[in-house]
């Protein structure tokens, strides 16, 4: 740390002095008579800072960025090297254990017999029979598999632990036990080992443990991180000083100083406006590729993931589960998704179409100027806040009401609270593209229904809301997809139960809702548990990503015919 | 003949149908916008009532003496040695020298229950400060535990209190037992009530187990005829039940189902347990002792404590106490400055909003930094520089598609690419604020397209004109003009991220995080929560007390919300020029 906190000051000091070199010398370069310099003194001074500063920032930041990974993979890959005595023998002792082979036969067996329930249940679902025996037997296989699970993990343990105990307590013994460790750690265990042996190390944080085997990491880290360090420096403040004296070598009356360093501004600009891109590359590779895994995972049954009726992913809690037994039928959340949309845009379209057409053809400029900034609040309340609003003031008044009415199964987390304070959240977006649509239909077509007598109201429902309909649908599907896309309000107020319902009083649960779920708490991030999130987040984007271009589409030919 | 005068009625029935269908329409326009504006009072004004109970706390304070043995263990007065101190258990003598009679292990758990021994932490950290406190003793203040306050505000527990009607003789029994005998039929009030009470739940049950029933008739399937004859028969045993206590001839036993009693009298306050079915004389318990004479008191209270045990957190006893704690002017109300200077607790009355205050600073330094320069960047090069090809098109499409985009999609991004690949902290705000700037930057770059936009095409042509570069017209000219409009943008852009949750919760700042993150360069990679973060997690929390502590804190996220587009339209009127 103090290493690079020291080369990026010395780098700024000679970024400074780059600049200043390159000012100085252009002015003697004036100085001395001779031919007009090319371009004003100080772009000599910005191209030599650019060339010392450009290449040095770029590694810096590589090794800011990737540095402190890489040096726990050689250090660690080393230790690894010296356990392989270790893990042949442990992998010997694995094979032949007897204890292990019977367990692995019995998780065969009775993932096999889940299997058959699954398949027992399926039939009868398509029969008409009541599956509910067959669900019984099913949870009982699936809790068998998870003991067969957690005995294997023990004994795996107890192997493991016989191993490592057998290495000498020398240094080398210890530190192939560290090695050991390591490689039979699962993935957030070792990101814990590592932690704790580079707080050790280097005394970034606190360390959990204090080993034997978390020292020898941390002294097996130490001087690769050294080498990294000086070596990085070094290269680091040579490349500046390069980049210096080059650049100071090409300064002369005739260099297009300006021409470079406005080339190199462009190309910086360009880097910006390509983040967007790479920004959606990112999230349509790394929705893809976990997808990918997620469905690998459950043996590509991606019919059985859309149009599935049973949506259970919490019994696949433990990572090497054998066997997929969870239930991923993601369509009771697609159901959910549907229906809390619905009853928002119920909710928006009316208020929102109703207030936009108030605000463009009939209020007052008073009018406007207070109820354009309300609605506009409207749209900036944190969606966090209407979710507690919803779960704290509306769910309970709709409960009590729906009681009131003599419906006894009433909850407060309900797809109807959800739905209509997402309604609300609505509005505001609604209103403003529809008002901003409205105000865009040219007044002739108006002048023209007045001039044949029609009322206002006639005007507006005959000739502007038919010239607007495109813009107006192109304005509810934006709607549409902020209302899927919507986390916090259904997180907070809709509920986790996964019913397959129409009716609105009941709790329902939606695609964001499962992300949430699935992603929050305690995870590994092999589970296809936590993968299902990535193929929900992937539906999401995809579901949404159409909405857009459709809505975006329709909204640029309405502006079209107009322009 | 008369043709034309139909025609003319007729036209004016129909014009004054139009007539009317007009103001129709521009009512339910108007109505549209009342309704509007009636959500957006009923969500700040239910939040604002919602958060009242959070403003102010209670605070107890104790004499606390501080034991040279027991504080300093080890007798150096080292910082190592006073560490070690047995603070809590001073509080709790504190706490018991107030209530000698307290010696049951039960009760005396009650009674510590009274505070949160967190609070011993506070007490450790002066002392260290100030170890000349070690051998005397130091009044310590400290925030009462949350059921309790919210007794003490009224909030949780119906009570009433009146004055005995006729003189009650007291019998002390055995132990703290005492037997309350009056000539007259004192206690007739509190029968009535809980009666009353009981009469009414009989006959809703009995209600119930009749819908049950008239549904069992309806029912086919065998397994919700179960279910619904199970239904019907609790509710009839429950009524049953309910109806024996009605019975006039039987005494009144005061279980946690119904109401509690508590007699005060000279000083003592004595808890009913029962009351004899001639409503004379009652039997209880001393909760706070005093000695009382066998004489006839004719100056007692009946202190009615309507909430039933069963549906409050706080017990009969720990009323008791914390009602003489007030009268002894131990207890004091006053603004609840916790909330802004502590960070999350799992105890509501230590629990405050800092520490998501300062994770919200760093998360958004860092959304800052890194989408005001790329989203203005990349402003500039597609309003200024970009040549109109495919590729540029691409972008904008690109750009205009990424504003729509779910923000939990960004959550899953930063998940999968920042932490699993990069290997970067999770729960850090450096990731949240990476995140946040991805999300925020397509506001930032169409907001800023729209200022460079409105710069008249004279102003590059007059710099164009005078000999300057393409780039020099842009960044000298163009530019300056522009960013009163682009800062409007970039801040607008910041107060919605700021309100931005779910992306948050996929990278894991949903964590629970008792300290403040440090507000320096090592922050970014501590693990922290944000505002709306806390907001979430204290509105899932179970004590009743976070309800008002989380209205709080929306208020306070609210106002910074505020300001910044405060700020955002104060910089649009100070700078916007108009050509």
């Amino acid at each position: 740390m103090q290493i690079s906190v020291l080369v990026a000051l010395t780098l700024l000091v000679l970024i400074a002095f780059g600049f200043l070199t390159g000012r100085r010398r252009a002015l003697s370069v004036r100085a001395q008579g001779g031919p007009r310099l090319h371009s004003l003194p100080n772009y000599y001074g910005y191209y030599i800072a650019l060339w010392t500063g450009g290449p040095a920032l770029v590694l810096l930041a590589a090794y800011g960025a990737f540095g402190s990974g890489l040096v726990n993979t050689l250090a660690m890959s080393q230790l690894e090297r010296e356990a392989a005595p270790l893990i042949a023998e442990f992998e010997r002792q694995l094979d032949a254990d007897a204890q292990i082979i019977a367990l692995l036969e019995e998780a065969a067996e009775a993932d096999a017999d889940a299997m058959e329930a699954r398949e027992a249940i399926t039939r009868a679902r398509d029969s008409g029979l009541d599956p509910q025996a067959f669900q019984g037997a099913l949870a009982g296989h699936t809790t068998r598999l998870t003991e067969i699970g957690a005995r294997l993990d023990q004994r795996r343990g107890e192997i493991a632990r016989s191993v490592a105990a057998r290495a000498p307590s020398s240094d080398a013994g210890i530190r192939a036990r560290s090695g050991f460790e390591f490689w039979n750690s699962p993935r957030e265990r070792r990101e814990l080992f590592l932690a704790d042996a580079r707080a050790i190390a280097f005394g970034e944080g606190l360390a959990s443990r204090n080993t034997p085997e978390l020292r020898a990491a941390a002294l097996a880290m130490r001087p690769v991180e050294d080498i990294f360090r000086w070596s990085v420096a070094a290269l680091v403040l040579s490349m500046a000083v390069g980049g210096l004296a080059w650049g100071r070598s090409r300064v002369k009356a005739s260099f297009r100083a300006r021409n470079r360093v406005e080339a190199a501004i462009s190309g910086l600009l360009m880097f910006a406006s390509i983040i967007a891109i790479l920004t959606t590359l990112g999230i349509v590779f790394s929705l893809l590729f976990e997808s990918l895994r997620f469905f690998a995972s459950i043996g590509w049954r991606v019919g059985d993931f859309l149009f599935g009726l049973q949506w259970s992913p919490q019994i696949a809690i433990r990572a090497d589960q054998i066997g997929q037994s969870g239930a991923f039928g993601a369509a009771p959340l697609f159901a959910g998704t549907a229906l809390i949309t619905v009853i928002a845009m119920s909710v928006a379209v009316p208020v929102g179409l109703f207030s936009a057409i108030y605000m463009s053809e009939y209020a007052s400029k008073r009018v406007r100027a207070v109820a354009k900034p309300i609605l506009e609040v409207l749209a900036g309340v944190p969606t966090v806040v209407y979710g507690f609003f919803a779960l704290l003031t509306v769910g309970p008044f709709l409960r009590d009401f729906a009681l009131f009415l003599g419906y006894e199964d009433a909850v407060t987390q309900s797809a109807l609270s959800a739905g209509l304070v997402m309604g609300v959240m609505i509005i505001p977006f609604v209103s403003s593209l529809s008002d901003d649509v409205i105000n865009a239909v040219p007044q002739s077509l108006r002048d023209g229904a007045y001039a044949m007598g029609a009322t206002k109201s006639e005007t507006i429902r005959h000739v502007v809301l038919p010239a607007a309909l495109p813009g107006i649908v192109g304005a509810v599907l934006l709607g549409v997809s902020r209302a899927i896309g919507e986390t916090m309000i259904v997180v907070m107020a809709a509920g986790q139960g996964a019913n397959l319902t129409a009716n609105p009083l009941e709790s329902v649960t939606t695609i964001t809702v499962q992300i949430v779920t699935l992603l929050t708490g305690d995870q590994e991030f092999d589970s296809s548990k936590t993968l299902a999130a990535f193929a929900l987040g992937l539906v999401l984007f995809v579901l949404t990503l159409m909405l857009n271009i459709i809505a975006l589409r329709v909204v640029q030919r309405f502006r079209e015919r107009y322009e | 003949m008369n043709r034309p005068a139909s025609i003319r009625t007729a036209v004016e029935a129909r014009l004054a149908r139009r007539h009317r269908a007009e103001r129709r329409f521009q009512f339910y326009g108007a109505a549209a916008i009342c309704l509007a504006v009636a959500f957006l009072a009923l969500l700040i004004g239910s939040i604002l009532i919602q958060s009242v109970p959070a403003m102010t706390t209670w605070r107890m304070t104790l004499q606390v003496e501080l034991d040279r043995a027991a504080i300093d263990p080890r007798g150096d007065m080292s910082e190592a040695s006073l560490r070690r101190g047995g603070y809590n258990a001073a509080i709790q003598q504190a706490l018991r020298d107030q209530f000698p009679d307290v010696e049951d292990r039960a009760e005396l758990r009650e009674l510590f229950g009274l505070y949160s021994s967190v609070n011993a932490a506070r007490l450790l950290n002066r002392v260290v400060q100030d170890p000349s406190l070690v051998g005397g003793t130091v009044s310590f203040t400290f925030p009462i535990d949350d059921d309790a306050d919210l007794y003490l505000k009224g909030v949780s527990v119906r009570e009433s209190r009146a004055p005995g009607p006729a003189p009650v003789r007291i019998q002390a029994g055995e132990g703290r037992a005492v037997t309350l005998s009056a000539e007259a039929r004192v206690f007739d009030a509190f029968v009535d009530d809980v009666r009353e009470a009981a009469r009414e739940r009989a006959r809703i049950l009995e209600q119930r187990a009749e819908r049950a029933e008239a549904a069992l008739a309806d029912a086919i399937d065998r397994d919700i005829r179960a279910i619904y004859e199970a239904e019907a028969r609790r509710a009839r045993a429950q009524a049953e039940r309910l109806r024996d206590r009605l019975d006039e001839g039987a005494p009144v036993v005061i279980g946690p189902q119904i109401p509690s009693l508590l007699v005060q009298v000279d000083g003592a306050v004595i808890r009913v347990s029962d009351v004899s079915a001639d409503r004379r004389s009652a039997r209880g318990e001393m909760v706070i002792s005093a000695p009382l004479g066998e004489a006839a008191h004719s100056d007692w209270t009946l202190w009615t404590i309507e909430t039933p045990q069963a549906g409050r957190l706080i017990s009969d006893r720990q009323i008791a106490w914390v009602d003489a704690l007030r009268e002894r002017g131990m207890t004091r109300s006053g603004f609840n400055t916790e909330l802004f200077t502590y960070a999350d607790s799992r105890e509501p009355e230590l629990a405050g909003v800092l520490g998501a205050l300062i994770g919200s600073v760093l998360t958004m330094f860092v959304t800052m930094l890194l989408a005001v320069p790329i989203g203005v960047g990349a402003a500039i090069y597609l309003e200024e520089f970009a040549p109109k090809n495919r590729i540029t098109q691409l972008i904008e499409v690109n750009i205009n598609n990424l504003a729509a985009v779910p923000s939990i999609v960004f959550g899953l991004l930063g998940l999968a690419v920042f932490i699993n690949t990069f290997g970067l902290p999770r729960s850090a705000p450096l990731v949240g604020g990476i995140v946040l700037a991805l999300m925020t930057l397509p506001t930032v770059i169409i907001s800023s397209r729209a200022a460079l936009k409105a710069v008249p095409p004279s102003i590059r042509e007059a710099a164009l004109g005078v000999g300057a570069s393409k780039t020099q017209a842009v960044f000298h000219h163009v530019l300056p003009l522009a960013a009163p409009g682009i800062l409007t943008g970039s801040i607008i852009g910041l107060a919605q991220a700021l309100g931005e949750t779910a992306p948050l919760l996929m990278i894991g700042m949903v964590a629970f995080i008792a300290d403040a993150p440090s507000l320096g360069l090592a922050g970014f990679t501590e693990p922290s929560t944000v505002m709306p973060v806390q907001i979430f997690l204290w509105s899932s929390a179970a004590e009743r007390a976070f309800e008002a502590r989380t209205a709080a804190a929306i208020l306070v996220l609210l106002t910074l919300m505020v300001s910044l587009n405060a700020a955002a339209i104060y910089l649009r009127r100070r700078f916007e020029r108009r050509w």
